[in-house]
């Protein structure tokens, strides 16, 4: 595959950019140098080569920051092994991406073949190399150790890291196990997995283990029955002999306090509290005693104030009487708070009562009316309200008939004479709407003319029946533009397969020769050969056994010699035999080749005849000469078609003229119709600006027409509105008359009536306050009357009519309430000191009371005591002693009885028989510690079986360790797994790379080699293979014939047999399969300018094997280059 | 009549994940066969059935533990005093139900033997016939009873139907004796993977292990409850187990860096989330970049972030490749050095020595007849770690 061009139609920051990379000539390697500034786009354009051959990643794309990721678009123009020249496109779909050039999908299949299958990584590891991965590659196969087969599979693959890799992988393999190891995971895994199953085995419940528990536990349990009755037979003994002891103590005790009650009286037990009783009785009987005495002295005291307060026979009657004039009101307020001023009172509300009779005669004398009764004129207030309102009524209606009869007088002397009425200037409108538009014609004009200039200038150079010419129609630009191309790249296409041709021959030439040689080498013998011989052999040895002469002996002696020489050359010449192999390889190789080149080139010869026959009628088409070149043909195709414009523009424009006129006078004439028939007076001189101004006015005309219709309108409104108003005044009219009929008034006119209401009103109030005075003078008047009447009777009960006659009333009344006041004060005094006399005497019989019951208790306390003669706190406290002893001896006697409760009563016999024994406690307490713990331990034990049982059932069942234990032998399972695979990898891989070794030394050694000492002469002279027990190293040669092993050289010569291990692997794939480009970025960076010549010169002999394409940004790699590399391109990157 | 089924529940035997390496999840599901029994006795209680059916292999052989059958006893009390009695067979896992080495399971809790097959329960005769040995290689249904006639007849049998492939022949029956028997209902165990069968009026059940303790038994994870009403008993399937696993396959041929392949994996993850359970999940993702070392840490970042979803193992495979297009001279001569005798000869000490240092019972993973998968994996490994090493 080559790679003829890159096509960066959109992707990253490029738009229709193309990278070509020209055919190199015959003999030349093909290398181009393709040079950018950095950040020029280089790393764009072989990722864009990378989507090409392999489709667009998936997910967000690096170079989708100009274009969205679905706009990206790159080809390449390609020369495929089985389809040659091969335009291609990708876009980022995820299927059917690869496009011919009209977009319609390919299979990848076309270039999946033609890549032999590689990956994206794979193509990257193997035909890309930059000055990074040059670096480290040199640096990585130092681990190799200078073994031959990784060092071979470096170069390759490009992948040098295989060395770490296996080890890597043996690591892993030995972590997990290794013979012996001690900390591997495995073995720390098994330990664990060890201890777990025994702690399983331990926790694990089985029938056995049950048994066994139940067992010791049913054991157990009977054990601490037995402990347990022992223990309580020794607590029984301890029992009966602390009962013994008691009964023995408490039985002595008894007798001693029996003896001494013989010396106290003999009656009954006291009672609980009688000393408590005893004492507060002699206490409260002298109490008592206190009490009656102070009793008498309080009486005594009482009966005296009793005495000195007696009771008022007059004091009922002369307070009824009081209560009864307290009680009497006038005129709302009680009588004897306006008894003092009453008389005052009446004579004032006389005299108001006077002047108003006065006030009335004089109102009715201003009415015209002194003879007529007030009670005639004075009427309700309502009635009266009813006619002022009435006259109100009559005087507001009049008004408002007199002031609309004045607004519509004023209204229509206001308008004057109609003005014009309007006419409808519609069509009038419409006809110059559509005229004024069109009116103007200067712009048509002026376009006709400037089109008909531009004809005359396009077409002066063409020849005179170039307007047949564009008639018959033009070729297509595209047309011509595709033969121009065509035939420019044919023209290169027919060089360079010339150039192709000749370099094929040659090398067919070379080939064959190479074969000739080999075939006639005596060692070139082949197995037929030898089979043939040694069947000849065995028939020459047949015929001399049947024969046994001379001929058949010499027959059979040459045919042997033959054999012999034959298997002695075949034997001797495996190598020329597989060099004769690979002889015939490379000439059928070169053969196909040549074939191919000669045919590609008789295919282009033959399109480059029918493309002249294209363009000979092309060239007619267009006007020209039938021999002009196609570069003609566009400058030309270009004229013509201006040309062809201009002419358009210009008929089209006087088109456009002769339109706008005949437009103009069409809507003009239709203009002055509209205008006559409105009687406008209008002719051609006058007519735009008569027709503009009465079209302007109409607005203002029908404006006054319709504000004069208004304003009648308006007036016809007011008179009505006047109408109105005078039904309003009679209406009215009507309502004062029916209100003021029966009015005893001399003038019942409206006015009359409206001067007579203030009087009217006056007399209201008058009469009002009249009737008021009377009834009040005549109250007070029954007021005094009354006060008299009860000082009389208050003087007759107090018996003063006779002595005091000249008394006032009032004098009378206060001296009967006080009388009664002091009859009142002197009941209070006496009704107190009777009551408290009743509760002394009360209080006196009931100390008497109690004292007797007190004293008659006291005697009952003593009773059936005997001895009287102490007094009573002495002879109470002889019985208190009495009583303790007594009760003394009864709690003895019941501590006895109480301690043989529940005590066995043999085991009591026998220890009460002991008594006294002072150590028999010791004896016995030692006896029932001793059970105790005894019994204790047992229960202990039986607990510790119970539990132990119900623990096995009860306990969680280490689901713990049996989920570890899963989980540890899962782990083992794939780290075993892991483990085997590792190893049997590293295992093949050892074997693989020995048969790597064996079967590339042959060829790729010497282009190894070639390449080490183009780049290090003449500081190393070549490389050497060393056999070892481990396998076959690789050695430098150094200047002076040592050799040096692999990794004891510099890192920049290690560098360097990178490069050349790659250069190598990249003509050995070339070789079997077929060469790929391959892309070199910047390598040389670092070199100085002898290594960079060098690598250059590398670059050269990948150039001669396949493609090298070398990205830099360095100008001076630029012109070494140039001068390094026979006839190697030079490619700017595109802007 | 309402039932539910379930069988092969392998009380204490434990969940066999490489997931149960996460602390929070180990200890979550350490007692799982335990947690899911009770979960299948919550639902009895709770759907109201009127009889807990289990066909056998209650117990697992591995984990013989007193305890495992006291929290059996336990729950099925429970069941009982709820009003669910229990029916049930002994399958070849079950020594620990032996009745006569034992004693009975309580009330209401009905274990079916030769002396005694069948129990009534309302209008339905159960029948069943349990395990007297581990192995049985004949079928029990020759020996099973009748069908009772006016009563709905359902068997239980423990048995490797139709001799289901990837299963030990246990009691081997053909399904189509089986449903011919007469019974209206099978309730089954022994298969892992749960089905139903139906043939006219007739249903075979087998519910399948409730609780999958392993990839290889990812498609359990139920029980089935049965209505028998007037016509046909219909079936329903509910899942009470805690952990799911699940198989993620990815290709990360595609992912340009490694946010792309984290992405990548996040979906996956997602998309393998099991609704109200755990998920353990076995990636295998196809790469020629990464290494399987690469993958797993990544992953495992990943899931920090993932609720629910736990790593059981992760593959990665290189992409497959037609041997007609193999340009790596590595792998093709590994091809080469792996078909020679000698080397087959020295391949398989290397298995025989890691073999026989491996505990008994994952042995035989590596018997000599995995060697040819083994190799394969071994030129995978090569070149992934090859191409790995470069990437990284």
């Amino acid at each position: 595959m080559r790679l003829n061009a890159l096509h960066l139609i959109r992707y990253g920051n490029f738009e229709d950019a193309e990278i070509v990379f020209p055919v190199p000539a015959r003999d030349t390697p093909d290398v181009s140098v393709v040079f950018g500034p950095n950040e020029a786009g280089k790393s764009t354009a072989f990722h864009a080569l990378l989507e090409i051959f392999f489709g667009f990643r998936a997910g967000a794309h690096p170079y989708a920051f100009r274009f969205e990721r679905s706009d990206l678009l790159v080809g390449a123009d390609l020369d495929l092994p089985d389809r040659g020249a091969t335009v291609l496109r990708r876009n980022s779909k995820r299927s059917q991406s690869l496009l011919d050039t009209d977009n319609r999908p390919i299979a990848d299949t076309i270039l999946g073949s033609a890549l032999h299958g590689l990956t994206r990584h794979e193509f990257e590891e193997r035909f890309s190399l930059d000055e990074r991965g040059l670096r480290d590659g040199g640096e990585r196969i130092a681990s190799a150790k200078g073994d031959l087969g990784q060092l071979l599979h470096a170069g390759v693959s490009g992948l040098t890291g295989i060395s770490e890799t296996l080890n890597t992988l043996s690591e892993r393999a030995d972590k997990f196990h290794k013979k012996h190891g001690r900390a591997t995971e495995l073995k720390l895994a098994s330990d664990r997995l060890k201890k777990i199953g025994r702690e399983l085995r331990a926790d694990r419940l089985t029938s056995e283990r049950e048994r066994t528990l139940r067992q010791d536990r049913d054991q157990k349990a009977a054990l601490f029955d037995a402990e347990n009755t022992a223990l309580v037979t020794a607590q029984k003994r301890r029992l009966a002999s602390t009962a013994a002891s008691t009964w023995f103590d408490r039985t002595e005790e008894m007798e001693r306090l029996a003896e001494t009650l013989k010396n106290y009286p003999s009656g009954p037990d006291l009672p609980r509290d009688a000393a408590e009783r005893v004492a507060a009785l002699v206490e409260k009987i002298s109490s008592l005693e206190a009490r009656i005495s102070e009793a008498d002295d309080d009486v005594a005291g009482l009966d005296q104030i009793i005495e000195g307060n007696p009771a008022d026979t007059l004091a009922p009657a002369l307070s009824a009487e009081l209560e009864r004039l307290d009680q009497m009101k006038v005129d709302g307020a009680p009588l004897m708070d306006r008894a003092t001023t009453a008389h005052a009172d009446l004579d004032r509300r006389t005299a108001d009562r006077d002047a108003l009779a006065t006030e009335i005669s004089a109102a009715l004398a201003r009415l015209s009316m002194s003879g007529t009764a007030v009670s005639d004129l004075v009427l309700d207030t309502e009635d009266l309200e009813e006619i002022a309102e009435a006259v109100e009524a009559c005087r507001m209606a009049s008004e408002a008939l007199n002031t609309a009869k004045a607004v519509a007088d004023a209204a229509r002397a206001r308008e004057g004479e109609p003005p014009s009425e309007p006419q409808d200037l519609t069509l009038l409108r419409v006809a110059f709407e559509a005229w004024r538009p069109v009116s103007d014609l200067t712009a048509f004009e002026t376009e006709r003319e400037q089109t008909l200039a531009r004809l005359t200038k396009a077409a002066a150079d063409l020849p005179a029946d170039w307007t047949g010419l564009v008639d018959a129609g033009l070729p297509a630009p595209e047309t011509l533009e595709k033969a121009a191309r065509e035939w420019s790249d044919l023209s290169s296409d027919i060089a360079a397969a010339e150039s192709n041709v000749e370099e094929r021959s040659k090398e067919l030439e070379d080939a064959t020769a190479d074969l000739s040689a080999l075939q006639a080498a005596p060692e070139a013998v082949d197995v037929a050969t030898t089979e043939e011989t040694r069947r000849h052999r065995d028939l020459a040895w047949t015929r001399h056994r049947d024969d046994l002469s001379d001929p058949s002996a010499d027959q059979f002696e040459a045919a042997m010699r033959a054999d012999d020489s034959a298997r002695g050359h075949f034997v001797a010449g495996a190598e020329i035999r597989q060099r004769r192999l690979e002889a015939q390889r490379r000439e059928r190789t070169a053969k196909a080749r040549f074939e191919t080149a000669e045919a590609r080139l008789a295919n282009l010869i033959d399109r480059r005849e029918s493309l002249s026959e294209v363009h000979s009628r092309l060239s007619v088409r267009l006007g020209l000469e039938a021999g002009a070149p196609p570069a003609a043909f566009g400058p030309r195709h270009q004229a013509l078609a201006a040309a062809a414009n201009a002419a358009a523009d210009h008929s089209n424009a006087q088109a456009a003229s002769d339109t706008r006129r005949h437009r103009e006078e069409a809507l003009r004439s239709e203009l002055m119709e509209a205008a006559r028939a409105l009687d406008l007076g209008v002719d051609k001189g006058n007519m735009a600006a008569l027709v503009q101004r009465v079209l302007t006015l109409e607005e203002s005309v029908r404006k006054a027409w319709s504000k004069w219709k208004d304003s009648q309108k308006a007036i016809d409104k007011l008179d009505d509105d006047a109408l109105v108003k005078k039904d309003d005044l009679k209406q009215a009219e009507l309502e004062f008359e029916r209100l003021t009929s029966s009015l005893p008034l001399p003038d019942r006119s409206v006015e009359g009536v409206r001067t007579a209401l203030p009087q009217l009103w006056n007399l209201i109030r008058l009469h009002t306050d009249h009737q008021r005075l009377d009834e009040r003078v005549e109250a007070l008047q029954q007021a005094i009357s009354a006060y008299s009447d009860g000082a009389e009777r208050l003087a007759k009960i107090l018996g003063t009519t006779d002595d005091q006659g000249g008394l006032e009333p009032i004098q009378t009344i206060d001296q009967a309430r006080l009388r009664v006041a002091a009859a009142t004060r002197a009941d209070e005094q006496r009704g107190d000191a009777e009551s408290r006399r009743d509760k002394a005497k009360a209080a006196r019989d009931r100390h008497k009371t109690d004292l007797e019951t007190a004293e008659n208790e006291l005697g009952d306390r003593f009773k059936g005591q005997g001895d009287d003669s102490l007094m009573p706190s002495d002879r109470i406290a002889r019985l208190v002693e009495r009583d303790r002893l007594r009760a003394k001896h009864l709690a003895a006697d019941q501590e006895r009885q109480q301690a043989i409760v529940g005590v066995d009563k043999d085991l009591f016999g026998e220890e009460l028989d002991r008594m006294p024994d002072a150590s028999r406690g010791i004896v016995l307490e030692q006896q029932v510690q001793d059970a105790q713990d005894s019994r204790d331990a047992a229960r202990d034990a039986a607990r510790e079986a119970e539990r132990l049982y119900r623990e096995a059932f009860d306990a969680s069942d280490r689901s713990d360790l049996v989920t570890e234990q899963a989980t540890l032998l899962e782990a083992l399972r794939s780290g075993g797994r892991n483990a085997v695979v590792a190893r049997l990898g590293v295992l093949a891989a050892r074997g693989a790379l020995r048969r790597l070794a064996e079967e590339r030394r042959s060829d790729m050694l010497r282009d190894v080699e070639a390449a080490f000492v183009t780049m290090t002469a003449p500081k190393w002279r070549g490389v050497e293979v060393w056999s070892q027990v481990e396998g076959e190293k690789l050695v430098g040669i150094d200047a002076d014939g040592d050799k040096v092993p692999v990794d004891k050289m510099s890192t920049g010569t290690m560098g360097q047999l990178y490069f050349a291990l790659r250069l190598a692997g990249y003509r050995s794939f070339a070789r079997d399969l077929g060469p790929l480009p391959m892309v070199l970025d910047d390598i040389m960076e670092t070199f100085d300018d002898t290594r960079a010549r060098a690598a250059l010169q590398l670059c050269a002999e990948i150039g001669a094997s396949g493609q090298a394409i070398l990205f830099t940004h360095h100008a001076h790699l630029v012109e070494m280059a140039q001068t390094a590399i026979p006839g190697v391109a030079i490619v700017d990157m595109p802007a | 009549m309402r039932l539910l089924v379930t069988a092969d529940i392998h009380l204490g035997s434990p969940i066999r994940s490489v997931a149960l390496r996460n602390p929070d999840l180990g200890d979550r599901l350490k007692q799982a066969s335990r947690d899911t029994f009770v979960r299948i006795i919550d639902l009895a209680i709770s759907e109201k059935v009127d009889a807990l059916v289990l066909a056998g292999d209650t117990f697992d052989n591995g984990y013989p533990d007193l305890r495992s059958r006291a929290f059996l006893i336990a729950q099925l009390s429970r069941a009982a005093e709820a009003g669910v009695p229990t029916v049930l067979v002994r399958g070849n896992h079950d020594a620990l139900l032996d009745h006569r080495a034992h004693g009975e399971l309580g009330p209401n809790i009905h274990l079916l033997h030769k002396e005694m097959p069948t129990v009534e329960i309302g209008d339905t005769a159960f029948h069943g016939l349990s395990y007297d040995a581990a192995h049985v290689g004949k079928s029990f249904l020759p020996d099973y009873p009748k069908p009772v006639p006016d009563k709905r007849n359902v068997g239980l049998m423990h048995t490797s139907l139709d001799g289901a492939p990837g299963h030990d022949p246990y009691a081997p029956c053909a399904a189509a004796d089986l449903m011919a028997h007469g019974f209206d209902l099978w309730c089954l165990g022994h298969i892992h993977a749960p089905f139903e069968r139906r043939d006219g009026p007739v249903l075979a059940v087998m519910p399948g292990i409730p609780q999958p303790r392993h990839f290889g038994e990812r498609q359990g994870g139920t029980v089935t409850l049965v209505e028998m009403g007037d016509g046909a008993p219909v079936a329903e399937r509910r899942d009470v187990s805690r952990l799911g696993f699940a198989e993620l396959e990815l290709d990360l041929q595609d992912s340009g860096d490694q946010q792309d392949m984290v992405a990548s994996l996040r979906d996956g993850f997602l998309s393998a989330q099991l609704p109200n359970k755990d998920a353990a999940v076995r990636l295998r993702a196809t790469s020629l970049r990464q290494s399987g070392a690469f993958v797993t840490e990544l992953a495992a970042e990943v899931l920090d972030d993932v609720d629910r979803v736990f790593l059981d193992k992760v593959e990665v495979v290189p992409p497959s490749r037609s041997p007609n297009t193999e340009t790596d001279d590595l792998v093709r001569l590994m091809r080469t050095e792996m078909a020679e005798d000698g080397f087959r000869q020295a391949a398989l000490q290397q298995l025989d020595e890691v073999r026989t240092a491996l505990p008994n019972e994952i042995a035989a993973e590596l018997e000599d007849h995995a060697l040819d998968a083994l190799l394969e994996d071994a030129i995978a490994e090569v070149m992934l770690a090859l191409h790995a090493e470069r990437a990284e």
